[in-house]
């Protein structure tokens, strides 16, 4: 039985997500290489909060469009940005308004023309039906409490052939209760 | 993702999360980190979570290009 409401979980993640405040790297650091990490603006790589490297493990190709579900500050909407120049666009969509503005910022401070951010849920995606050759995500879908919901989305914006890569944390085993209703542990 | 019609689906890259390890998001205050260690049996403390990578593909319609065939036709 779920501890939350969809709009409660919803509220504590925008919140959680919102206030996050990080002045170091230590994140980013076990994540993306170091050339990966000068090439991008110090907010967007203080501010990663992924739990793998799905741009990586996607294989992009110049000319392709990828989205990048749940994008936060943007580290990887504008490595993928990076990777799919020259041609290719980086579309990256995220529930918080907070996080939207700085993703827009970073992408700015990048000085990448290729890079789209839109406001949205991974559950009602704000994208055309088979728009984007691939998908990735970065410790998202976990959050999603419409999980399913947020696979028939990305399904419906994928171009036939198109790709999903994405990382996410796994349980290893059940959670004590205590842990399970505390919003801590749902934002994360 | 199977109902939902993806194929190809590969889980990898299975990789141990720790209590260690979640210290370094900002996401978790140092309070709910000392909770947890509170809480978790201390044998979990080193493998709260797993990370892993999940690759997956929409079918392609049969005859047609690919996604990024079809990308690099329109650039």
């Amino acid at each position: 039985m779920p501890y939350f409401r969809d709009d409660e979980a919803r509220s504590i993640i925008r919140e959680t997500y919102g206030q996050v405040e990080s002045r170091t790297t230590a994140v980013a650091d076990v994540i993306y290489t170091p050339g990966e990490i000068a090439r991008l603006p110090r907010g967007a790589v203080e501010l990663a909060l992924g739990v793998g490297h799905p741009v990586a493990a996607a294989g992009l190709l110049p000319g392709e469009t990828v989205l990048d579900l749940g994008c936060g500050a943007g580290i990887d909407t504008l490595l993928a940005a990076q990777a799919v120049a020259p041609g290719g666009k980086a579309i990256g969509v995220d529930m918080t308004p907070e996080m939207v503005r700085r993703a827009r910022r970073h992408a700015e401070d990048a000085r990448l023309s290729n890079v789209e951010i839109r406001e949205g849920l991974m559950e009602a995606l704000p994208l055309a039906d088979e728009s984007v050759d691939v998908a990735v995500s970065n410790g998202v879908f976990n959050l999603s409490t419409r999980m399913s919901r947020a696979f028939a989305e990305t399904w419906r914006v994928l171009r036939p052939g198109g790709r999903l890569v994405f990382t996410d944390f796994v349980l290893n085993g059940t959670l004590p209760e205590d842990v399970l209703k505390s919003p801590a542990a749902l934002a994360g | 993702m199977l109902n939902v019609g993806f194929v190809e689906i590969e889980v990898g890259g299975r990789r141990s999360v720790g209590l260690d390890d979640l210290v370094r998001y900002p996401l978790f205050a140092p309070d709910f980190i000392a909770f947890l260690r509170r809480v978790m049996p201390v044998d979990r403390h080193a493998e709260l979570v797993f990370s892993i990578v999940v690759t997956a593909r929409k079918p392609r319609r049969s005859g047609s290009a690919d996604g990024a065939e079809r990308s690099r036709q329109v650039s």
